[in-house]
């Protein structure tokens, strides 16, 4: 008898756990596919007649959303390779290397990346207009990349740490060079790191809203800001078009985070656990 | 071992350019900024500490940072207690371990405007599914006008998008707690609570430490949620310092206020952040 309510606490909780963490996402995706009629329906209708109609419409009233989706996707896949790129280098040089000065210089990142970021907006906005970055990709893609970096580097150094060091210095009695170990030793070993990495600053560039908000003004919008524009406008018959709008912003990201989430989960301890 | 040379400091390069670029260099001049008066397109005046008296004697500065203060705690230990729950119940399961962790990890990739999209609709005072249960049992909930429901919204939000973060690292506390010693405790008779209490605790706090100092230092810099949701707003009642240096600084112009308000963010953030650094520079970069 205890062991059946054992069970049937445990089975309570496991569903209360999906409840809070799938709902409000599957709520906007199942309203995607509602009628005006049936989204604000309550009690809510388990059965509903689907339809395309709100895609239809996304389509044909907000033709340039899926141009703000390929801006979104643009910044993302840069500021990713940027970030990577700068963060591998780095996390090199902390993992292979010790000194003082060495570990000043990485205190100095971590400290950094503390900051609260819309205290860097103020001043960064005049810079940003009159070097005109204004409502540019660069901006973005700079901001976005570097946000990650401090974190980045960290969790780089701690998968490098797991290469032996024996690897590096045979390769050099082999007559091979540093940057060719680099590239053909430590690189491919530590894809997993950079994996980890890459999905940090892709998740987090796709989905931004502050600085998007604060630095873009048309050309460079991405699609959060977008739907929070949608969100503020929506009005009686439209609510459907926002739902279908939300929806092509989460599926893509959404199924990236469940396909990589064993590097996510890897990289999150190392940087934090560990760290 | 070889020596660290020009190459090295090539490769560090990328990474600690863009840090001083973009970040470090406009957190030292926002520093310089909070004690001038500045509008945009005017060059800067010297004003001492002028701007940090407005900010320190404006009251709508103190409901943010008490609203600031409110929320970072609710949601940190809130987040804290459900995770803990989460990890030593998934860390119990057998096969459908996994999949319950991929549901969980789901708000960690969904954007602060569509969470807040979401749940803005379903707490709708008017049609939102949440606010008609709520009316079904005789509640009333009213986050567009009643200033304790719009913070609570605000709370739960951003509860639901980070609790995958806290989780993660406690379910990997969890998990790395040698299995031994629960069989060495229920030889010894300790009961389940005991055991829990005696030897998951002590071996989970480092994390659990971690885990709410970096809530601590993201939580504070909360912007999204509190704009998207409420915009400060009722009459500014739901303010936090996050929207407040926006609205000081990008809608009112003052950048000197909004400079100091920043400055004293920064400054709370470096006191919460410094106990994680300390013990970060310890055990990663120490020089032994």
């Amino acid at each position: 008898m205890t062991k059946f309510l054992k069970i049937a606490g445990k089975a309570i909780l496991i569903c209360l756990i999906v409840v809070w963490s799938i709902f409000p996402v599957a709520y906007v995706v199942l309203n995607s596919f509602k009628f005006q009629r049936d989204i604000f329906a309550f009690p809510p209708r388990a059965f509903f007649t689907p339809t395309l109609g709100n895609y239809a419409d996304l389509l044909s009233k907000y033709p340039d959303f899926f141009g703000f989706v390929a801006n979104s996707l643009f910044i993302a896949v840069l500021a990713t390779l940027l970030s990577v790129f700068a963060a591998a280098c780095a996390g090199y040089v902390y993992s292979r290397f010790r000194s003082t000065a060495l570990s000043a210089s990485a205190f100095y990142l971590i400290a950094v990346r503390l900051l609260p970021p819309l205290v860097i907006t103020i001043p960064l906005f005049p810079w940003v207009n009159q070097l005109g970055l204004a409502d540019s990709h660069l901006i973005l893609i700079l901001l976005y990349a570097t946000f990650w970096v401090p974190l980045n580097v960290l969790i780089m150094k701690e998968f490098i740490d797991q290469i032996p060091k024996e690897l590096d210095e045979s390769a050099t009695v082999d007559g091979a060079s540093e940057g060719q170990i680099l590239r053909y030793v430590v690189a491919p070993l530590a894809k997993q790191g950079m994996v980890a990495c890459a999905v940090f600053v892709f998740v987090f560039a796709w989905n931004e809203y502050v600085y998007a908000f604060i630095f873009t003004i048309q050309n460079a919008k991405t699609t959060p800001l977008i739907l929070s524009e949608l969100m503020d406008s929506v009005t009686g018959t439209n609510y459907g078009i926002l739902f279908a709008a939300a929806t092509v912003q989460l599926v893509p990201i959404l199924i990236v985070v469940l396909a990589l989430q064993r590097f996510l989960v890897a990289g999150l301890t190392a940087g934090a656990v560990k760290g | 071992m070889r020596r660290f040379s020009f190459f090295h400091l090539l490769l560090l390069s990328p990474a600690q350019s863009l840090t001083t670029l973009m970040l470090a260099s406009p957190a030292v001049y926002v520093l310089w900024l909070s004690f001038t008066t500045s509008n945009y397109g005017l060059d800067p005046q010297f004003v001492g500490l002028a701007n940090y008296e407005n900010v320190l004697t404006d009251r709508h500065f103190w409901t943010a940072t008490k609203n600031t203060f409110l929320i970072v705690n609710i949601v940190v230990y809130t987040e804290l207690i459900l995770a803990l729950g989460m990890a030593l119940l998934v860390a119990s399961l057998g096969r459908w371990r996994m999949i319950l962790f991929a549901v969980i990890l789901v708000p960690y990739g969904i954007s602060e405007v569509v969470g807040v999209l979401s749940w803005r609709f379903l707490a709708d005072p008017n049609i939102g599914l949440l606010a008609n249960a709520f009316r079904a049992f005789g509640g009333n909930f009213s986050w567009s006008r009643n200033v304790a429901d719009a913070l609570m919204l605000i709370c739960t939000i951003s509860i639901w998008h980070h609790l995958p973060f806290t989780f993660v690292i406690l379910y990997a506390a969890v998990i790395s707690v040698p299995r031994e010693l629960y069989e060495a405790a229920r030889i010894d008779g300790a009961t389940a609570l005991q055991s829990f209490w005696n030897v998951t605790l002590p071996l989970i706090m480092p994390a659990a430490v971690l885990a709410i100092l970096f809530r601590y230092v993201f939580a504070f810099r909360m912007f999204s949620e509190v704009w998207l949701v409420t915009a400060g707003g009722p009459v500014r009642m739901t303010e936090v310092l996050g929207t407040y240096l926006y609205r000081v600084g990008f809608r009112f112009s003052d950048f000197g206020a909004a400079a100091a308000t920043g400055w004293l963010m920064v400054i709370a953030s470096l006191v919460l952040a410094s106990f994680y650094l300390r013990t970060m520079y310890r055990a990663s970069f120490a020089n032994d």
